[in-house]
């Protein structure tokens, strides 16, 4: 596959999220709390995706959602939940408790290393660890091999090629120059490794802009590119807005109750557009979000 | 002046960071987290501290917030690792110290954070282990701890899934396994400190209120004590208010049962400890 050549990259959200097929490898930006790519998540529900095989480090509500709707066959996730605040997440544990998601659960520097070895164009990568870990039991894939300078053990990792990497960024142009603040979490490694990057913006801003601010993931990877505001929402997107805690614990007790209060959930925050699911949460509420840099006091609120 | 446990149980967690450590706690790990801070504030202001999913080095938080990727945690910090900078560091080796807990941990320090029950069909889906299986057998030494000994769940003498090792899993030892770094250093929990002579853990310091029978009736593996077991040191002035000052919002308070809060400890001057 070649770089993606430079022209205007820009996109509906449906015709973006269209690029994902059923059954496709896909790779979630962002992490935890940050950044992750809701608005693409949103929509891959809308289209009823099915059969995915999710990969990433650390989430939460992105991949519990598209477990919740059904939308996930397998996942090689290094963590999924919302931390000691909200615990484990719902619809994840239930589906693997049943058995109706393969969890191969996988390791943030393994996946790391199994990103690099596409990135490099190589079959694997050796990494330390995982020997003497049950992970390795899930993973019949990997193979110990001997170094042939050392004479260490070490266990080869296959490179990891995802179908499609989605990212959302905070700025970014209409080639798809994107700009990202830190953590950038696994957005880079994700973007050379995968065979296409679908990107959503919170704004789209001109090439000078972005360059001004730093171009993190270069217009040649990314395919397409979708102005939606707050589109990782209830993530955070800094320096544009912190996560919001109390739509995350709405959505975790939702979770938890059952398919009624999942089904409404959908409903009321998925089941329009974008721009129903800004009205949903509330101009306010989203507003509120931005005023984390006023001051401290301020900064905490959003938390309470 | 009093404290509760979860400010002396921070306290306890400082303590095992030497000076000048490169020092990392994962994600959802509030009490390390803060406690790497105490660290940095009372004995030990030269660590390289790292700071859990922002790979902030060295910030100086406003606050803890609930969550481990909020950009509060990277105020003040010159620079944020990469993730691959972070996880190239610790597997080469240049990481000293990193906290580590489990749903379920074993006498060797082997740690499950995968599963409760057959990993096929779990009983709990626990929610993973983000880097650790790699991280464990690199970093140099690894603080374990955990807030929910009490229950009688977490020390268990055989995990269900090992997510992350201590010094001997089922397949051998570390040196077998040829692991780089040290292994599980100190255990804490919010009953007792246990080291790891020869690789077994050995409890070797209790909180006040707390037995060694309590402890035995909370272990699921052989308990083995020291012969001069002694009471966890109260926390100083200086460490108090800097868990204070760290973590205005309590969220550390978040990984303890109701229960357990409620553990209040008192020391009067003129008495050595009345605790």
């Amino acid at each position: 596959m070649s770089l993606q050549p430079p022209r205007d990259k820009r996109a509906s959200l449906a015709d973006a999220v269209s690029l994902v097929a059923d059954g496709a490898t896909v790779a979630l930006g962002g992490g935890l709390s940050a950044r992750l790519p809701m608005a693409l998540v949103r929509e891959l529900l809308r289209q009823g995706r099915r059969g995915l095989h999710l990969v990433g480090s650390a989430h939460s509500i992105d991949v519990d959602l598209l477990v919740a709707a059904g939308a996930v066959r397998r996942l090689e996730e290094s963590y999924v939940g919302f931390e000691q605040d909200l615990g484990l997440a719902p619809a994840y544990r239930r589906a693997a408790e049943e058995g109706t998601i393969e969890v191969a659960e996988s390791c943030c520097a393994t996946i790391l290393a199994q990103l690099r070895a596409a990135e490099m164009g190589l079959p694997f990568l050796p990494v330390r660890g995982v020997r003497g870990s049950d992970i390795i039991r899930l993973h019949p894939e990997y193979a110990e091999i001997t170094c042939p300078f050392t004479g260490e053990t070490l266990v080869a990792v296959p490179a990891l090629r995802p179908d499609v990497a989605l990212l959302h960024a905070p700025a970014g142009d209409r080639y798809g120059n994107l700009h990202l603040e830190q953590p950038y979490v696994l957005d880079e490694r994700f973007a050379s490794a995968s065979a296409m990057v679908v990107a959503t913006v919170d704004e789209l801003v001109s090439t000078e802009d972005v360059t001004a601010a730093g171009v993190t993931i270069p217009a040649h990877l990314v395919a397409a590119v979708t102005e939606v505001p707050y589109g990782a929402h209830p993530s955070s997107c800094y320096p544009r807005y912190a996560y919001d805690r109390a739509h995350l614990r709405e959505y975790v007790s939702a979770a938890q109750s059952g398919p009624d209060d999942l089904e409404k959930y959908l409903a009321t925050y998925v089941g329009g557009s974008e721009q129903d699911y800004r009205l949903a949460v509330g101009a306010s509420r989203l507003a509120a979000l931005a005023t984390w840099s006023t001051s401290t006091p301020a900064w905490q609120e959003i938390f309470s | 002046m009093s404290w509760t446990i979860d400010e002396w149980f921070v306290v306890a967690l400082a303590r095992t960071i030497r000076p000048a450590e490169t020092v990392f706690h994962g994600f959802g790990s509030p009490c390390a987290q803060v406690a790497m801070h105490v660290a940095r504030r009372t004995h030990a202001p030269d660590i390289t501290l790292v700071e859990g999913a922002m790979y902030a080095i060295n910030p100086d938080p406003p606050f803890i917030p609930p969550t481990s990727n909020d950009a509060s945690l990277k105020r003040g910090a010159a620079y944020s690792m990469r993730f691959e900078e972070f996880f190239d560091a610790a597997i080469r080796g240049d990481v000293d110290r990193m906290f580590l807990s489990g749903g379920q941990i074993d006498g060797y320090g082997n740690t499950n954070v995968t599963a409760i029950g057959p990993a096929g069909h779990p009983k709990v889906k626990l929610g993973g282990g983000g880097g650790g299986c790699n991280l464990s057998a690199t970093i140099g030494q690894l603080t374990v701890w955990t807030t929910r000994h009490r229950s009688g769940r977490t020390l268990v003498a055989e995990c269900d899934f090992i997510t992350d090792m201590g010094h001997r899993t089922r397949l051998g030892t570390r040196a077998e396994l040829g692991f780089t770094g040290g292994g599980p250093q100190w255990l804490v929990t919010e009953l007792g400190i246990f080291d790891y002579p020869d690789g077994q853990a050995r409890l070797v310091q209790l909180f006040p209120d707390v037995s060694a029978a309590d402890v035995r009736a909370a272990t699921g593996f052989g308990l083995r004590a020291a012969g001069d077991l002694r009471p966890v040191p109260p926390p100083s002035v200086a460490e108090l208010a800097a868990v204070r000052t760290v973590d205005p919002l309590g969220v550390r308070r978040s990984e303890f049962s109701a229960k357990e809060l409620t553990r209040t400890f008192a020391h009067h001057e003129g008495q050595a400890c009345a605790c």
